[in-house]
């Protein structure tokens, strides 16, 4: 790795890996989304932060094309798409997800089967994308789970065994099992033990250091923030307030809800 | 040669069959007229889940299933699909029927007046073991009221709903003739109003039951109130080629409506309703339809399990098809699992 | 012109027993069957009179395919003269007179449950498999409209899942019969519950063959010539039934697939399962002229 990779990724040249504009979203009266952009670079993690109802997670369920906009235009720079992601059919979205993006809930349960074994969950993920050798699948699963600093002692115990802790890792082995392009994060500690959390948070930088995966992390929690991202943006009722690096930011909050939350946390 | 042994099959099987039916003895008329006198609402029960209105048929399928209520009512279905429809028949309207029997347990009294008519209710089950020791049990004779209750009586519902009181579902407007037939095309789901009433219509009952009581007793999410049980007769009214309407006769018929206040803060209504006279059925029927709409996927209240798990015909021959032998399958399985133990003792600590 | 001469006689039941109008749904949903392989087309599936559970689907399908110079054959695992294939049989030649036979070199129509025959089928001969489960993702997903969806998605990776699992437990694949397979590189079918032996003698074949679920209401098909993929691992081979070795202790018969008769002393006796064969290998023995026609397997190996 070099220097240059770490660069702040504003000052990173070429274009964007993701960009949204213009997306608004309601659910019948409620309005979960209006006019938001976001933008991220190869190589950045991107943290979204505000309370509950604030749009975070619907915003990056829309960035894993889990649902879709009334209006907006989504974008990634990747070799084989092209054009507002968001006009794709049902079977191109999951395609695609499945090979490009990897997401880790804040509950286990929408994200991994909890009767299969973890082993498993990761490996199923590898056989979506094609992958058709057993001792490949059994290899790879491997790797992502260590990876993943997950205890492969317990690598066929399903996650319905394992703490949370130790689930969210199987969650992330899964993410990470096709190294994919963008890698999404929805309050992936939230209502773990603060040690634990501390741990997994640990896990995740590593691997961002390491493989230099472009991330997006949600969380109401700006300590995770500080941690894990180096630009932020604070949503509240549906709408981007304050967007910027994260030390300037949290530093000098200039909207006054972001002022509210910062001293808040302090 | 040893083969030969063992080729019996269709005389076992033909053989078998007389066993079965010379033990019920001959099918006369005769029989078939007294079941159809003796046991109205056995034969209302299988025209139900046959679909098919025929009091005759319906006895003449009792009498040679000797009484196996699936084997009847196969019977039946298996006639009934090969007959052409000539017509169809204009929609009976609720404020239409001939009302025997009516009654809401949401009011005291409702518009039009509740009706007891024929119903046990309120009997006491008592076995008339007189008959046994050579008496007959002569049911006293009924003494007409004053003035007799109007024959057709309006819709609980409609009163409801000119109160404000209930959230209508939305509907849908298709001609008569151009109503899907669940007999005639698969039943898919999400499914249309007409297949689901329909396959309401020609379920088990016991099965409408078993559901729909789980659902009352607390596994559903809707607690039910009989808005109204009507039991009635219905005209058939067809059209004639040249353009009249008219009678083609008159079919029994059951309906239940159930109530419960719904999330929208209005009542939610469920229905059922089916040939011949069933209360047991519409009652049960009516509250799994209550329950259907927003049930969770695989929870035995959702349209999809109900519906699929209480077809008597399917039901009642797939559970009965685990006699047939299997030996083929379990020959492939028993392969596997002494590879398995093959393997077991061959393998190498990895 | 009278009214009589527009119509027929009035019968108690139609030529083939279905009518018209039900045998004009069966011809559509077939011919569908063959434009998409291996995906499943729902259908009306008329009440026969037998029990669902039974044969009702396959039923359906020959007596739509029932020609007056059909020869039909029906087997149940394997034997023709199994009782229900006996009542089948009897009712298909009830209702159209069609010829019957057991030997599948006669047969233009073959219904079965269970089993394909041993002996190669040629491109004149159609197959109708009856099907229990019409849905190869029952196993892991029970609902059907959310199964459907996952068809519409090619979504498969739960149904290779398990067979990750059973690698993992047991070290090796444990499905028996019914073992699912990928068609024309697209639908993955239930080719029915017949055993891993007979799952390659749909791959490529010269015969059609439909798969007919009554009760489930489903029905589809393996036009000639198409890819049946069993699902495997390409570094773990598909395993038929280790029958290659066995001898049938009646006909003689080797490399077919058996019924294991369990003896009083302990052990097993074997007996072909394609029940006509061993009849004809008998008669063959015994110097009767047989013919006895190409076989999928040859030596216990299947011959493509």
């Amino acid at each position: 790795m070099t220097m240059m990779d770490r660069l702040p990724p504003t000052l990173v040249a070429g274009a964007p890996l993701l960009r949204m504009t213009g997306v608004s979203r309601r659910f019948g009266r409620v309005t979960a989304l209006e006019d938001v952009a976001a933008t991220v670079w190869p190589g950045e993690v991107l943290g979204i932060v505000g309370e509950s109802g604030s749009g975070k997670s619907t915003l990056l369920r829309m960035m894993n094309l889990e649902d879709s906009p009334d209006a907006g235009d989504y974008r990634l720079a990747l070799p084989d798409t092209a054009g507002n992601l968001f006009d794709l059919d049902r079977f191109a979205r999951r395609q695609l997800c499945a090979r490009r993006i990897g997401i880790v809930y804040q509950n286990p349960h929408l994200g991994l089967l909890m009767g299969h074994s973890s082993s498993g969950n990761v490996a199923e993920r590898l056989l979506m994308a094609g992958e058709r050798s057993f001792a490949a699948l059994r290899a790879r699963a491997r790797g992502a789970l260590e990876a993943s600093e997950f205890p492969l002692t317990r690598m066929d115990d399903p996650p319905k065994l394992l703490s949370g802790g130790m689930q969210q890792r199987v969650q992330l082995a899964k993410a990470i099992a096709l190294e994919p392009a963008l890698l999404l994060l929805d309050e992936p500690t939230t209502g773990l033990d603060v040690s634990v959390q501390a741990l997994v948070l640990d896990t995740l930088k590593r691997l961002q250091r390491d493989l230099a995966i472009t991330m997006v992390i949600v969380s109401h929690d700006l300590g995770v923030i500080r941690t894990m991202a180096d630009r932020v943006m604070v949503m509240r009722h549906g709408r981007v307030v304050e967007e910027g690096l994260v030390d300037q930011v949290f530093q000098d909050p200039q909207h006054p809800y972001t002022q509210e939350l910062v001293h808040a946390k302090l | 040669m040893a083969y030969v042994a063992t080729r019996g099959g269709e005389r076992a099987i033909e053989q078998a069959e007389r066993l079965y039916r010379e033990a019920l003895g001959p099918i006369t008329p005769e029989r078939v007229a007294e079941l159809r006198l003796a046991l109205p609402l056995l034969v209302d029960r299988v025209m139900g889940e046959a679909s098919l209105y025929d009091p005759d048929l319906a006895a003449l399928a009792l009498a040679q299933a000797g009484g196996d209520l699936y084997e009847a009512v196969l019977l039946l279905r298996a006639w009934r699909t090969t007959q052409p429809r000539l017509t169809i028949a204009e929609p009976v309207r609720q404020a239409e029927i001939l009302t025997h029997r009516r009654i809401s347990a949401a009011f005291k009294d409702i518009p039009g007046g509740q009706i007891l008519g024929p119903t046990l209710d309120y009997a006491h089950r008592i076995l008339a073991t007189e008959v046994m020791e050579g008496e007959t049990f002569t049911p006293a004779p009924v003494t007409p009221a004053a003035t007799p209750a109007p024959a057709r009586q309006p819709s609980l519902a409609d009163w409801q709903r000119a109160n404000g009181l209930v959230a209508d579902p939305p509907r849908s407007e298709v001609a008569p003739d151009d109503i899907p037939d669940v007999t005639r095309e698969p039943l898919l789901f999400p499914a249309s109003r007409a297949h689901s009433l329909q396959s309401l219509a020609r379920a088990d009952t016991g099965g409408l039951l078993a559901l729909g009581y789980s659902a009352m007793r607390g596994y559903g999410n809707a607690h039910p109130t009989v808005n109204e049980l009507r039991l009635g007769e219905a005209e058939v009214m067809v059209r004639h080629p040249s353009g009249a309407l008219f009678s083609a006769g008159r079919v029994r018929v059951s309906q239940a409506e159930v109530t419960s206040k719904g999330k929208s803060g209005l009542l939610d209504l469920g229905f059922c309703a089916t040939f011949g006279w069933n209360e047991v059925k519409v009652i049960a029927g009516a509250t799994l339809d209550l329950n259907a709409s927003g049930a969770a996927k695989g929870s035995p209240v959702e349209e999809e399990f109900v519906l699929y798990h209480t077809e008597p015909v399917e039901a009642s021959g797939f559970c009965i098809h685990f006699k047939l032998p299997h030996y083929v399958t379990f020959q492939s399985s028993l392969d596997a699992l002494r590879g398995a133990k093959t393997a077991e003792k061959d393998e190498v600590p990895a | 012109m009278t009214l009589s001469t527009l119509t027929r006689p009035w019968a108690a039941i139609s030529w083939g027993f279905l009518d018209a109008s039900a045998k004009r749904e069966m011809r559509r949903k077939m011919i569908k069957a063959i434009a998409v392989p291996g995906c499943q087309m729902p259908y009306a599936s008329r009440e026969v009179p037998m029990a669902r559970g039974w044969g009702t689907g396959g039923l359906q399908v020959t007596l739509t395919l029932l020609r007056t110079d059909s020869v039909v054959k029906v087997i149940d695992q394997g034997a023709d003269d199994s009782v229900n294939a006996a009542s089948i049989r009897r009712f298909l030649s009830r209702v159209s007179a069609a010829a019957e036979t057991w030997d599948t070199l006669e047969a233009t129509l073959i219904q079965s449950r269970h089993r394909v025959p041993e002996e190669r089928l040629r491109e004149d001969q159609v197959l109708v498999l009856q099907v229990p489960n019409p849905e190869p993702l029952r196993p892991v997903q029970p609902n059907m409209s959310i199964a459907r969806q996952m068809h519409a998605d090619a979504d498969y990776g739960r149904l290779w899942l398990v067979l990750y699992e059973q690698m993992v437990r047991s070290g090796r694949i444990m499905q028996g019969a019914a073992y699912p397979a990928l068609v024309n590189g697209r639908h993955v079918m239930t080719p029915s519950p017949i055993p891993r032996w007979d799952v390659p003698k749909l791959h490529m074949a010269r015969h059609l063959t439909f798969l007919s679920a009554g009760r489930e209401k489903r029905l589809y098909a393996v036009p000639p010539f198409t890819r049946v993929e069993p699902l495997v691992f390409s570094d773990v081979p598909y395993k038929v039934e280790d029958h290659a070795d066995l001898v049938c202790h009646r006909s003689g018969l080797r490399g077919v697939f058996m019924n294991e008769i369990p003896q009083d002393g302990g052990g097993s006796a074997f007996e072909a399962s394609d029940s006509h064969l061993g009849i004809k290998a008998i008669r063959r023995a015994e110097g009767a002229a047989t013919t006895i026609g190409p076989m999928w397997y040859e030596e216990g190996r299947f011959r493509p």
